[in-house]
């Protein structure tokens, strides 16, 4: 009880440095609003006006203190761009951004967990070496190339899979397709989210795989499996009930991590794709100016990362009874 | 000894393919003018968006009919400088506070490893473009930019291993003779942590070198005429349907430059720890 | 055991999955006359999300799309940017200074209420206040007065004679009676009289409109009308070749363009744009201030090979600040070739002359050196740049690039904080539209403090003068002398494309982009 109450004032210390960084960050931007809300044609005596009355002409500490009080709470502001509170614009985005992560994690998952334990298991053979290249390219590949690539390959030669945009939300798709049962809902939304999830996926898997494969390298170097190779239990028994179980603890720990690059991988995937998520959403409004918007859409991330690893702290535990007493 | 010690390194495959790529690299960068066939300044609008091998262009040309093999080759002095500054300066914030939060601890290494979260806690990428954003476009600023964001890691590992290095018996020993804290930090300490330090700046050029890229990507990179493979790519991907060659080729650059930093990481770290193993 | 329960649950998945139909239940299709069947509705692609859907506040493309079909203005302009009748029936000029509309009497605003001239003069009203911020202001900023002299009579008064004002009048028209009790919802809400009724705004994603099947002036043909959000220009031309969206227009790459006007597939439709490209000139930097050295850069342009080799034809080369869309047009305003001999020349008689033999020349020790600036969202735009670095660096003038994001590259517009710039105008409706903002001495546009008299005299004269004819050769004289001056040097005439699906049949393109006659498209199943 006591470590999660620390957890928490770490938490919000955290979240309070984020606002003061990304403030001052976005106030030496040059630039404003203005120029995006007026237009080209708008004067500097317009822009001026502009500013004067969204008190962006205040000094740097009047502004901070004005958000740290609104942020305190719960009131991000509203978009000078959209003319709506922060809070609205990025929780619409939210399910977008959290869709493409968790499936882009199943599919790193699905790829790197088979991959990193063959590579253990088969150490020093071709097939580790293939998975060992597969995860090297994959670490070294940027990410916005690649799903150019995917893009290039499957929605323009072979036209199967959209390029862009986001066919509603899955999670929708999915109630309505068990509520009525019909397929046409689920599938309608998930050729949408194959390819930008793909890419993020792949990336994801490179990293995931070697993070499993040094794990299993070094469960399988242990004692008791060794024990149990002696007793003649089958190689796949002892690789699945000792190895996988022991390595689960580090990996685990990685997929969290992984899920916060996941979510800054989605920036990129999401300009790409032009999928409607917060990652997007940020980098519009850092080329409007909709400082606002980038405040918001940042610390909810930032919470979300926070959130995230404190559930990975909590699973350690479930799973390594040890260091539960 | 020296010779087991080569021996050992030249048996580490990840060592020698990414040392080898690595040095290639860097004759690249020093010899551009020695080994490339063109200007890689000089445009010929009649001769634009060749297919590589047409009319003695190895890789075609661009879309100003600079020679592609030229400019990549070129590219990698932007790499390698954007890569060596910017881990230089991630390197020096990073090692700095790691040391003094480590030897220090207490409030100090609290409110050091507070800042170190603030960084983890949001995806670098976005911090990188404001950053850009606000510095301007431009070499030095993007340099500045991958720099401020990439240091945390060093901050981690450093602080980590003066944890356990300081309660070392050479390091009491040094506190006992009335050593400054300055000459422990920096002659007691820093050299021990160096192999870690090693390891992540070598991995850490390769994120930096695709960090330029995707500032490039995103419209916020280093200014033309400079040949650097992010822009290269970034402006060959509007001319992919025509041509996938500038696309491509700075792109395999990219990866292989990467792949060989980080065979090299690996490598080192592999045999760094192993010889911890073997104290 | 184990192997049973499995047997189970695969069984138990395997008859799910046969009870699931597959079909799209939404699928329902709108037949036409002659028995062909058309589907129901439009996909468009734009390249960036709108702001706000308030016609009065509406300053980015994407805003004005979706309101030009949702409203109605007074006038609406046609492909040659005249004015036609649209809520006004009629207007007359009792004097230069008045101007009465006469307006449609059956037109209802979407929720049934309406339209009179009540709402037109509050529509203007507010875009005058100065609270309300409208970008249109300026435009509008010679009315004193609007009057309503009967529920479908309303006059405007003004200051002085205002040639251009009846090509901006294009103005949506916004219900008195829904703006004044929530000013703010009609910004995220817009309802209007137009033929499209506004339903939904996915941010960032798509933006729904369906038919209004009340409209005065016929139900547009199609139910529903998309507009999807695909930043990538390259992204959204792919999307239009696999199929996903129906339509496209610009901004768009020129390889792209070049690309579908071979492919059978799509109609690739190219016409004159309302905007042009230019370099901005800082009279207040005193290597720029140089007449000389302005003309000696201007010799130093290939628009030619621009326009070619970056632009593929997409858009055209250049003479002045008059748009061929425009009547104002004229083709023997006196522009500078390409000529790296006369640029030298030039050169020399400014001083400048390159005596150490580094291939720069300088003046007094000082080497020319210049910037040019531009911003990142135009890829074009990066690359004429680049090319023209190296020309100028090519004869002799030491040439850097600088490429920021549009608000800090406006920013240093505004406070002057450049050499050379290149950007461009749009909306360029009324030939004062493209030189009395740029070239006037009071102007806040007028990045580079051009100043001129007798240009300040002749766009005034432009403005007030309202014999089409007289205008012409007016705007002819003006452009001559910025021209001659290199106030700006213009450099390419924007083209403006269309492309759609072959299926896409009935749209005619405007020059300015309009969406307005979506309401005769239909797309073939």
């Amino acid at each position: 009880m006591k470590k999660i109450m620390n957890k928490l004032l770490q938490l919000i210390l955290v979240l309070l440095g984020i606002t003061i960084l990304v403030f001052s960050l976005l106030y030496l931007i040059p630039g404003d609003p203005a120029v995006t809300l007026l237009g080209q044609d708008a004067t500097q005596e317009e822009i001026n006006r502009f500013k004067e009355q969204m008190g962006l002409n205040d000094s740097y500490i009047d502004q901070l203190t004005r958000y740290i009080g609104g942020v305190i709470q719960g009131d991000l502001g509203k978009s000078y761009i959209q003319n709506e509170s922060v809070v609205d614009i990025v929780l619409s985005t939210l399910p977008a951004t959290l869709e493409l992560a968790i499936v882009a994690l199943i599919i790193a998952l699905l790829i790197a967990i088979p991959i990193g334990i063959l590579s253990a298991v088969k150490r020093a053979t071709w097939i580790d070496y293939l998975g060992m290249i597969f995860a090297q390219i994959g670490v070294s590949m940027p990410v916005f190339w690649l799903g150019l690539l995917l893009i290039l390959g499957f929605s323009i030669h072979l036209n199967i899979l959209p390029s862009f945009g986001r066919g509603g939300s899955v999670f929708e798709a999915l109630i309505k397709t068990i509520t009525t049962g019909n397929l046409y809902y689920i599938f309608e939304s998930l050729k949408y989210l194959i390819l930008p999830a793909l890419t993020l996926g792949l990336m994801s898997a490179a990293f995931i795989t070697r993070m499993v494969r040094a794990a299993m390298l070094e469960v399988l170097q242990m004692d008791y499996v060794r024990t149990a190779d002696a007793k003649g239990v089958s190689d796949s028994m002892i690789i699945i009930k000792h190895a996988f179980r022991n390595a689960l603890i580090p990996i685990v720990t990685i997929i969290g991590l992984q899920f916060g690059n996941l979510l800054g991988g989605a920036i990129v995937t999401e300009t790409i794709f032009a999928w409607p998520g917060v990652g997007r959403l940020i980098i519009t409004a850092i080329s409007q100016r909709d400082f606002t918007v980038v405040q918001g859409g940042v610390l909810v991330i930032a919470f979300l990362f926070a959130v995230i690893n404190l559930i990975v702290d909590l699973l350690y535990t479930l799973i390594n009874p040890r260091i539960r007493s | 000894m020296k010779g087991i010690e080569i021996k050992r390194i030249l048996k580490n495959k990840s060592i020698v393919i990414g040392g080898t790529i690595v040095l290639l690299l860097i004759l690249c960068a020093i010899f551009a003018p020695i080994i490339s066939t063109h200007d890689p300044y000089e445009m010929n609008m009649n001769e634009t968006l060749l297919k590589p091998g047409e009319q003695g262009h190895l890789l075609g040309t661009d879309q100003y009919g600079r020679d592609l093999l030229t400019r990549i080759i070129y590219g990698a002095r932007v790499s390698l400088i954007v890569g060596i500054s910017s881990v230089a300066i991630s390197m020096i914030i990073g090692v700095t506070i790691g040391l003094i939060a480590g030897y220090y601890g207490g409030l100090i290494d609290a409110f050091f490893m507070r800042i170190v979260d603030i960084f983890l806690s949001f995806p670098v990428v976005l911090l990188a473009i404001a950053l850009v954003a606000a510095l301007g476009p431009g070499i030095e600023n993007v340099i500045i930019a991958i720099g401020l964001v990439y240091w945390t890691n060093y901050a981690r590992v450093v602080r980590g291993n003066v944890l356990s290095i300081k309660e070392e018996d050479f390091v009491q020993a040094a506190k006992t003779i009335g050593s400054s804290n300055f000459r422990i930090i920096f002659y007691n300490i820093l050299p021990n942590t160096m192999s870690s330090i090693i390891v992540i700046a070598t991995l850490g050029l390769g994120v930096a070198i695709v960090s330029e890229a995707t500032l490039s990507f995103l419209g916020l990179g280093i200014e033309p005429p400079e040949a650097s493979w992010g822009w290269t790519l970034a402006f060959g991907m509007k001319y992919i349907r025509e041509t996938a060659h500038l696309s491509l080729y700075p792109g395999l650059a990219i990866i292989i430059t990467v792949l060989g930093f980080n065979l090299l990481g690996d490598g080192i770290r592999d045999l760094t720890d192993n010889k911890l193993e073997k104290k | 055991m184990k192997d049973r329960i499995k047997l189970l649950f695969v069984i138990c998945v395997v008859a799910v999955l046969a009870a699931c139909s597959f079909s799209n239940p939404e699928e329902s299709i709108s037949s036409g006359d002659e028995g062909a069947s058309y589907k129901n509705e439009i996909k468009v692609g734009l390249d960036v999300d709108a702001t706000k859907l308030d016609p009065r506040l509406a300053s980015d493309s994407s805003s004005k799309r979706v309101t030009e079909v949702v409203y109605n203005g007074l006038i609406r302009l046609n492909a040659n940017l005249e004015a036609m009748p649209d809520l006004a029936e009629s207007w007359e000029n009792p004097d230069e200074l008045t101007w009465i509309f006469n307006l449609r009497k059956d037109v209802k605003f979407h929720d049934g209420e309406e339209l009179t001239a009540e709402d037109v003069k509050y529509t203007f009203d507010t875009i005058l206040d100065p609270a309300f911020q409208s970008n249109s202001l300026a435009l509008f900023s010679p009315i004193t007065s609007v009057e309503v002299i009967d529920d479908y009579k309303v006059q405007f008064n003004l200051s002085q004679p205002y040639a251009p004002l009846l090509s901006y009048l294009e103005i949506g028209i916004v219900p008195k009676h829904l703006a004044e009790a929530d000013s703010e919802s009609l910004t995220t809400k817009p309802v209007g009289t137009g033929p499209y009724k506004f339903e939904s705004w996915d941010k960032n994603n798509k933006i729904v409109l369906t038919a209004n099947k009340e409209y005065w002036n016929g139900a547009p043909k199609t139910d529903k009308l998309v507009y999807f959000i695909i930043p990538d220009n390259s992204t959204r031309v792919a999307s239009l070749e696999s199929g996903d969206i129906d339509f496209i227009h610009s901004p768009l790459s020129a390889s792209d363009v070049e690309r579908m006007r071979g492919n059978k597939d799509f109609v690739t439709e190219e016409k004159e744009g309302v905007g042009y490209t230019y370099l901005n000139f800082n009279m207040k930097n005193d290597k720029t201030a140089d007449l000389k050295v302005r003309q000696a850069i201007s010799h130093l342009i290939d628009k030619e090979t621009i326009s070619k080799a970056i632009y593929r034809g997409m858009d055209k080369p250049a003479k002045s600040p008059l748009i061929p869309a425009s009547w104002a047009y004229s083709d023997d305003v006196p522009d500078f070739e390409y000529s790296p001999e006369k640029a030298k020349e030039l050169l020399k008689e400014a001083g400048y002359e390159d005596t150490n033999g580094d291939g720069i020349v300088e003046k007094n020790g000082v080497d020319l050196e210049i910037e040019l600036s531009t911003h990142t969202e135009d890829p074009n735009r990066i690359q004429v740049v680049e090319y023209l670095q190296n020309e100028l660096s090519k004869n002799g003038i030491k040439t850097s690039v600088t490429t920021t994001e549009w608000s800090t590259f406006s920013n240093n517009m505004m406070e002057g904080k450049y050499q050379v710039a290149l950007l461009g105008w749009l909306n360029l409706f009324d030939p004062d539209r493209a030189t009395y903002n740029q070239f006037h001495s009071s102007s806040g546009n007028n990045y580079g403090k051009y100043n001129n008299p007798k240009v300040d005299a002749l766009l005034e004269e432009g403005r007030k003068t309202n014999d089409q004819a007289k205008r012409q050769e007016i705007y002819k004289e003006i452009a001559t002398i910025v021209n001659e001056e290199v106030a700006y040097n213009v450099l390419l005439y924007q083209g403006y494309v269309v492309i759609h699906s072959k299926k896409l049949v009935g749209f005619e393109s405007s020059p300015n982009g309009s969406f307005f006659n979506m309401v005769n498209v239909q797309v073939e199943n």
